[in-house]
């Protein structure tokens, strides 16, 4: 049995302070929120397709894009641009033969987040979600070899 | 520096932050219990109003006159939220309550939430906090099994429901008016103010917002009465303070110890001093949005007052000695507000995104004549005309690196 957008919909009641946990839900199952899932959410809570778009693309954690596999995000706020967050991302890049915010990869994108509230901990990488605390440039290719 | 009680983290490391049992050992929940047995919701408000407990997300707001606002509005639904959302980069104090006590917060957040007479909580929690919210689902569970939250709390008429409200990363929406916005299904833009959430805030209800660190400090007031709490720390804003340590400081973390130290007192003597070998630069107060302190500033006392010259915010203290990279860190608070800007208003959408194109081109200490009237031009539109505070955190710390450190001057 596989998850379609109405039964994830049916799990929350139509109200409108589902309406943000619903987007966020499907953006996680399905990897992104399209236009046809957009109109789908709009109908379920009776609001304008705009109105769901508009909340959407608001959001760091809601792609409204489809995603390669692996997006690779590197924190780049204060405490980890201190800790040398820049060279971790020019590692990063020499490893997985991109650029910093390069949409074309088939496999990977890689781009800078903000602060996650690890600031003890940093530099701070994120691969699909999970999260890695004190990289240094010797332990990156460790870190994304299982991705490669 | 005279050492004093503790209040937020008197249970850290010692109880288990996932059993309840742990917290009520230790006398938790004894501030519910007296407020629903002995105290009249007035009553209990008059006393946070006595403590002059300022709320701790940074703008400093007196938490007793907010509650008095909305506890005194007619309006038979009201909202109270906890604010968790804290993207203010270098600040995990909220992070760092809810790890290591969940229920301190919680209890904190019933007796605000009732003495407002709401009905419904909500806790906004940064969209991030992923094992935070797991440890808030948990403690939840054991407060409603417990009778301390649902319908008819220990017995009484009270009535309340809470609910965690994950945000999906958006620091603009830890300003109260985007939270309001965001938890409605909208983009968290912020609203125009006023009216004021007190009166108009979550659908179109008096709702009260205060952050999670004023929150922690309520049970605590109602069990040792607000004329204790109005002694400790500075006079202007009393009582105890989370601070963050960060950078280049021997023990950095997160310590709780009283406002109105003085900046040489907290990197000295909480944080253990500058790092060894390094050489102290300058600090910055409160986050990527906080002012810069050079040397010849560190003893001025740090409070919420208005009166104040370097502002509190939200805590967080970073040590930046002399060998750091300082081309990066301005480039990540330029980055990070021209990410973070809600795109509201054209000063803050334009404003940031051309300080950031400015700073990039920013190489080897220098910028062209060009860039630097523009830059002049861009702090003041920022620090004048932006609809939210967000325009003016971003040309906070820019305008002092130009004023204070001279740098992009030449």
């Amino acid at each position: 049995m596989s998850l379609t957008v109405e039964k994830i919909l049916l799990e929350f009641s139509p109200r409108a302070e589902n309406i943000l946990p619903a987007i966020r839900q499907i953006s996680l199952v399905f990897g992104y929120v399209d236009e046809e899932k957009t109109g789908k959410i709009a109908d379920y809570f009776s609001v304008t397709k705009t109105q769901i778009y508009e909340t959407a693309s608001f959001y760091d954690n809601i792609n409204t894009e489809k995603q390669p596999p692996f997006v690779v995000r590197v924190c780049f706020s204060t405490h980890c641009a201190l800790s040398d967050a820049k060279k971790i991302i020019a590692e990063i890049e020499n490893i997985l033969h991109i650029k910093l915010g390069d949409v074309n990869h088939p496999k990977f994108k890689l781009e800078m987040m903000s602060c996650v509230g690890r600031c003890g901990e940093g530099p701070v990488v994120m691969v699909n979600g999970k999260v890695y605390e004190r990289v240094t440039v010797s332990s990156v290719y460790e870190m994304l070899e299982e991705y490669l | 520096m005279a050492k004093t009680e503790k209040i937020l983290t008197k249970n850290w490391g010692h109880i288990n932050p996932l059993k309840i049992a742990d917290y009520i050992n230790v006398g938790g929940y004894g501030a519910l219990k007296k407020f629903v047995s002995e105290m009249k919701p007035q009553t209990a408000i008059a006393e946070i109003v006595k403590s002059k407990l300022s709320g701790r997300g940074g703008a400093g707001f007196l938490t007793g006159e907010k509650l008095k606002i909305v506890a005194e509005n007619a309006s038979h639904e009201k909202y109270f939220i906890c604010n968790l959302e804290e993207s203010e980069p270098g600040t995990y104090k909220d992070r760092m309550i809810v790890d290591n006590d969940p229920h301190l917060l919680l209890e904190g957040v019933i007796i605000a939430a009732l003495a407002v007479g709401a009905h419904k909580a909500y806790l906004y929690l940064n969209g991030n906090y992923h094992k935070q919210k797991e440890i808030l689902e948990t403690a939840l569970e054991a407060a409603r099994k417990k009778n301390f939250w649902g319908p008819g709390i220990m017995g009484s008429s009270y009535d309340l429901d809470i609910e965690i409200f994950s945000g999906a990363g958006a620091y603009i929406c830890g300003e109260e008016t985007a939270l309001l916005n965001s938890i409605e299904g909208r983009r968290g833009e912020p609203r125009l103010r006023p009216p004021y959430p007190t009166e108009t805030g979550l659908f179109g209800k008096p709702t009260c917002v205060n952050n999670a660190e004023t929150i922690a400090n309520i049970p605590w007031i109602i069990l040792n009465s607000g004329k204790k709490y109005a002694k400790l720390g500075a006079t202007c804003s009393p009582g105890m303070k989370l601070y963050i340590l960060g950078g280049s400081v021997k023990k950095p973390g997160v310590v709780e110890a009283p406002t109105g130290l003085t900046i040489r007192e907290l990197i000295d003597e909480i944080g253990g001093g500058v790092t060894l070998g390094k050489e102290f630069w300058f600090a910055q107060i409160g986050g990527a949005s906080g002012h810069l302190v050079t040397e010849k500033e560190l003893d001025t006392p740090l409070t919420f007052s208005r009166d104040c010259p370097i502002p509190l915010g939200s805590g967080s203290i970073l040590v930046v000695d002399k060998s750091a990279n300082i081309y990066d860190l301005i480039l990540s608070w330029t980055e990070f507000f021209r990410r973070e800007s809600c795109g509201k208003c054209v000063p803050c959408r334009e404003g940031t995104f051309r300080l950031h194109e400015i700073v990039s081109r920013w190489q080897d200490g220098e910028i062209s004549e060009r860039d630097r009237e523009a830059l002049k031009d861009i702090l003041w539109t920022l620090e004048n005309t932006t609809f939210c505070p967000l325009g003016r955190f971003a040309a906070t710390a820019m305008g002092d690196a130009v004023e204070k450190l001279k740098i992009l001057c030449k």
